[in-house]
């Protein structure tokens, strides 16, 4: 039996310092629970920074980042790894969970509420003061490296009261809590990120702000900082404003006639000049 | 030659001698008909005449009696340049309505054709006109005489093809309610009125109003409050919007826009309005000339304008292209004043008269403190004596506020003392905060509904409560023990309601079942799921291959199901839906009472579910006391939910107690003697729970959340759907309430639960 440990973990040390502009007290709060090696769940909507943050911190920490996007059929294999078929017999292969408590990584899972509860406990007895991942099927019982640190992502929105995580399993967990920055603040992101002059990214932000003032009301969320800088991308590429928040903004967010004429209405009224949509 | 000529059997002159014959002695129609042969003979050949006779010949068969006959002669001889075929069919058409509804209803109806002849140009403008009144006649006789009386106006609104529609609007619309039918045809139904001013099939306030809502909320980030605004009495829908507090009435339709505009003035108006709510401030009146009054109004419209386009520039671009003044129009003092509005909002726009250019700079002067709201009563007392001294004249009364998108500007002003005819309107707006009957938005006639058994609290002497199904348990939260056998369920009959109301309320709301039919064809088809450690498959299941390998060189068995496949993962779920229709359900939200807005969430989730061919029961509870726990079988677990569930969905009512504890055991007990893996109850409460032998709730909540909690321990996962007021997690516990804020969003949020609940 071998262990194929991750090489392939190294190139998820991080070079270049992702820009990561910050909102509140993150930077310090995510680095005293590093520091205490104490799980941290970011908690936020879609496309607000989270996944972004986790990469500056791990650049920050320097340490290599091992991120899994959870979904329905995540098993508990998939993280922790599995036995394969080798011609010489079978050949143990870490998941990247495991790669991660080894290494010394940091473990980013995103979206964990989408995986099965039976796959969410694997994580338990990392998050705890045992800090050893058990390999049932090998037999292994991986203590995690002094590096190791779990992050997880959740999105408490609209259908928080259907899928959950446990009792058990949130309450390992430090929170920070993530939500879309105050306009000028994000007006800042969507320049740099997009690369536009700061009124077009203004306006944008604008238009985000309108989008979520329906949130709950027929839009489970709002435009996202992410939509905005993809609109504000086309515009740079050359699109017209109004293609591009209908393909950016307005046709991804929503199939519902009336929301869509409403908010492309909402729109039109905080464009400087009737953008038509 | 004619195509209904008389038949080879009759030779020509057949049918008018047999008229002439049955009529000789007859005083009453005699001198009617041969006035009208008269006529007709100069005009007609002998075929044609012979076509008409034989209509008449129709009409004294069907025994319409004499005053229709000489109606008909009347009509005949008057008629100038009617072809015989289409007064035949004017005869027969009459002859039916006077077979189903009655001399006198066809009599109402040929008076009334003289003038409706001029809106019914030809032969087939006609039949739509018949059609609708042998329809009415069949269906609803007692409709014909009224809807006769009024045919005018009804015609008015778009000839035969209006008048048609409009029978089917109104058969549809007033069920079988006799009283609200009769004012429907007379044209005393609020709802009649609307549709006749929306015949022309532009978009009404009703068409728009979700879509205004979203529309103002996305702006400012609090949903208006809207409501339709209309005429009084027999009057046609006032034609500017109007702001009561927080409550800004629309017209509920905008006569004469072309329908490409409607919704883009809808939204005008909203914005203009909601400028008025964020920015203006009311004043008092006071010592003040009429047309001061107006012209301070005209100087806000533009400051709350100003301030809105400073937020939201893209709001000049809606509002501009409705102001149309311009130089050259007729100079009266409301002309001049629709010009200094234009330029007041518009910068392009061009106007040398001195009048509109002072008023232009004073206001750019203002610029700074657009933002003091006594800025208007400033300027528009200096330019409102301008105009006095031009000597224009000048009448308050006539006045109103242009362009259409703008308000009444009544709001504005604190009167002293209400001038009469306003103050009425102003009752009127705030009366609106309070839904009318007509309202309600599931087309139930509320003045007939029948009075529910289960409505009244009066005292039910023992034969008379139902049989008793279950007796359950209960807590007792002073002792902190079950007192056993506490209470009593009993099965309490469903009465039948309309379902046709009922399916047309579901009907009616927008978007919904395109909604719903796209959630059960997910359900259907069912996630595509990889389904692991199958014995076949396309792919190897990793794990299970090595396992299997492992135990093949272990000399161990091996399990053969080792592929991964693709399929769906069966829906294998029970549910039971609980309805709370105790008597907080009668609350009004909006225009509909709670228990409506249940109903029809209920009828929306229950067709989805029947749909996806889901197992499922519905029953409603209301208590009176711990020994009459009453459960209303809407439909089991058996049935199908078919048109008498619709119905006895329907014909809820609210009242009594919510004693959901034992509602939710008896749920509970129910669902689990079905088979399913996933088992589940949806309970839809809108408070807490009380009852009338219980003197602290709280008692009621615990015994309740116990009840959810010894379910759940037994695999029956319990939902609360809690509706309006504070989310209560004391119950069902946090992650199983699902506490929707808004009403009007309960019948598409509930069935978008289910199908993520059932997911498995
Ligand atoms: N504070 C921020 N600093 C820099 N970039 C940001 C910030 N917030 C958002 N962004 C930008 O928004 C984009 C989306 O953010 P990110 O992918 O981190 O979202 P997320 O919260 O992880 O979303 P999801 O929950 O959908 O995964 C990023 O690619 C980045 O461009
Ligand atoms: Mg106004």
């Amino acid at each position: 039996m071998t262990v194929d440990a991750s090489a392939h973990l190294a190139a998820e040390l991080i070079r270049d310092e992702p820009y990561y502009r910050p909102v509140g007290d993150e930077i310090d709060l995510f680095a005293a629970a590093y520091a205490g090696r104490l799980p941290v769940m970011l908690k936020g909507p879609t496309g607000c920074g989270k996944t972004r943050f986790v990469e500056h911190m791990a650049w920050r920490l320097k340490r290599p980042l091992v991120t899994v996007a959870a979904h329905e059929d995540l098993t508990a294999a998939d993280l922790a790894g599995r036995f394969l078929l080798a011609p010489e017999g079978t050949v143990w292969h870490d998941g990247p969970l495991t790669a991660a408590v080894r290494l010394g990584a940091i473990c980013y899972l995103d979206e964990i509420v989408e995986a099965r509860q039976d796959t969410t406990v694997v994580i338990h007895p990392l998050t705890d003061a045992r800090r050893a991942l058990p390999l049932d099927k090998k037999g292994e019982l991986v203590p995690a490296h002094p590096d190791f640190q779990l992050t997880i992502s959740y999105n408490p929105g609209y259908q928080s009261a259907v899928k959950d995580l446990k009792e058990s399993t949130k309450q390992r967990f430090v929170a920070i809590e993530f939500d879309y920055p105050e306009p000028a603040i994000e007006a800042e992101i969507v320049m740099r990120e997009a690369g536009v002059a700061a009124a077009l990214a203004g306006g944008l932000v604008d238009v985000g702000l309108r989008s979520r003032n329906l949130r709950g009301d027929g839009l489970a969320e709002g435009a996202s900082t992410r939509m905005l800088i993809h609109a504000a991308k086309l515009v740079r590429g050359g699109a017209p404003l109004d293609a591009a928040l209908r393909s950016a903004i307005l046709l991804p967010i929503t199939d519902e006639p009336d929301l869509r004429e409403a908010l492309a209405a909402a729109i039109a009224a905080s464009l400087p000049e009737a953008a038509r949509l | 030659m004619i195509a209904d000529a008389p038949t080879l059997e009759a030779p020509v002159g057949a049918h008018r001698a047999a008229l002439t014959r049955l009529l000789a002695g007859r005083a009453d129609v005699g001198e009617a008909l041969s006035a009208a042969l008269a006529r007709l003979d100069a005009r007609w050949s002998a075929e044609e005449t012979e076509v008409w006779a034989s209509g008449a010949l129709g009409l004294v068969h069907a025994n319409a009696g004499g005053r229709c006959l000489a109606a008909y002669f009347r009509l005949s001889a008057s008629a100038r340049e009617q072809e015989a075929a289409a007064l035949a069919a004017d005869a027969r058409g009459a002859a039916e309505v006077a077979r189903h509804a009655g001399s006198a209803a066809a009599l109402a109806v040929l008076e009334a054709m003289p003038a409706a002849l001029l809106r019914l140009p030809d032969a087939g403008a006609r039949a739509f006109w018949w059609r609708g009144l042998v329809r009415l006649a069949r269906e609803a006789s007692d409709g014909v005489a009224p809807l006769a009386a009024h045919a005018h106006a009804v015609l008015a609104a778009g000839g035969g093809p209006a008048f048609e529609s409009f029978v089917a609007a109104g058969l549809r619309a007033t069920g079988g309610s006799r009283a609200r039918r009769t004012a429907f045809f007379a044209l005393e139904d609020p709802a009649a009125r609307r549709l006749l001013e929306r015949a022309g099939g532009a978009l009404g306030f009703e068409d728009l109003e979700r879509r205004l809502k979203l529309f103002g909320r996305a702006l400012w980030g609090v949903a208006p409050r809207l409501a339709g605004l209309e005429g009084a009495g027999l009057a046609p829908a006032p034609q500017r919007a109007s702001i009561a507090g927080e409550l800004i009435r629309l017209p509920h339709v905008y006569r004469g826009v072309p329908p490409a505009r409607v919704p883009p003035l809808y939204r005008a108006a909203l914005a203009h309005a909601q400028a008025h709510l964020v920015f203006g401030r009311r004043q008092k009146v006071g010592k003040i000339r009429p047309l001061q009054i107006a012209m301070t109004g005209l100087i806000e419209d533009a400051r709350v304008e100003a301030l809105a386009i400073r937020r939201f520039p893209g709001l000049r671009a809606l509002w501009t292209p409705w102001h149309e003044a311009r130089p050259g129009d007729a100079m009266t003092a409301p002309m001049l004043m629709a010009r200094l509005a234009r330029a007041l909002l518009d910068p392009d726009y061009e106007d040398p008269d001195g009048f509109v250019e002072k008023g232009r700079r004073l206001f750019a002067e203002a610029d700074g403190r657009l933002d003091d709201p006594l800025l208007s009563r400033a300027i528009g007392g200096l330019l409102g004596n301008d105009i006095g001294q031009m000597r224009l004249r000048f009448d308050l009364k006539a006045y109103v506020v242009e362009p259409l998108y703008r308000d009444d500007n009544l709001a504005l002003w604190e009167f002293d003392e209400p001038p009469d005819e306003r103050a009425d309107e102003i009752e009127q707006a705030v009366d609106a905060a309070r839904p009318t009957p007509e309202e309600r938005d599931d087309g139930r006639p509320s003045d007939e509904a029948p009075e529910p058994e289960a409505g009244r609290a009066r005292p039910v002497s023992a034969d008379e409560r139902g049989p008793v199904v279950a007796v359950y348990p209960e807590w007792d939260r002073a002792a902190g023990a079950e007192r056993p056998g506490w209470t009593t369920v009993r099965d309490a009959p469903a009465p039948h309601g309309d379902a046709a109301a009922l399916e047309a309320a579901l009907q009616r709301r927008h978007g919904f079942s395109e909604r719903i039919a796209r959630l059960v064809k997910g359900a259907r088809i069912g996630k595509a799921a990889r389904l692991r450690r199958q014995p076949e498959g396309f792919d190897l299941d990793l794990d299970a291959a090595v396992d299997a390998a492992i135990a093949l060189r272990t000399g161990d068995l091996p399990d053969e199901r080792i592929h991964r496949a693709s399929g769906k993962r069966a829906r294998d779920v029970a549910t039971v839906i609980l309805l709370d229709i105790s008597e907080s359900t009668r609350d009004r939200v909006g225009g509909a009472t709670v228990l409506e807005i249940e109903t029809l969430a209920v009828a929306a989730l229950a067709r989805a579910m029947e749909a996806a061919g889901d197992a499922f029961a519905v029953r409603a509870f209301a208590s009176c006391g711990r020994d009459d726990v009453r459960l209303f079988r809407l439909k089991d677990f058996a049935d199908r939910f078919d048109r008498d569930a619709m119905a006895r969905l329907a014909g809820l009512r609210s009242g009594l107690s919510t004693r959901l504890g034992a509602a939710l055991r008896h749920a509970g007990a129910e669902v689990e003697a079905v088979r399913a893996h996933r088992k589940l109850v949806i309970a839809l409460t809108d408070g807490e729970p009380s009852d009338i032998d219980v003197a602290d709730p709280l008692d009621l909540v615990e015994d309740a959340r116990r009840a959810t909690l010894s379910l759940r321990r037994r695999g029956v996962d319990v939902f609360g759907v809690t509706l309006g007021g504070a989310p209560s997690g004391a119950v069902f516990g946090r992650a199983n309430t699902i506490p929707v804020k808004k009403l009007e969003e309960l019948p598409a949020r509930v069935s978008e639960l289910y199908f993520r609940l059932a997911r498995l």
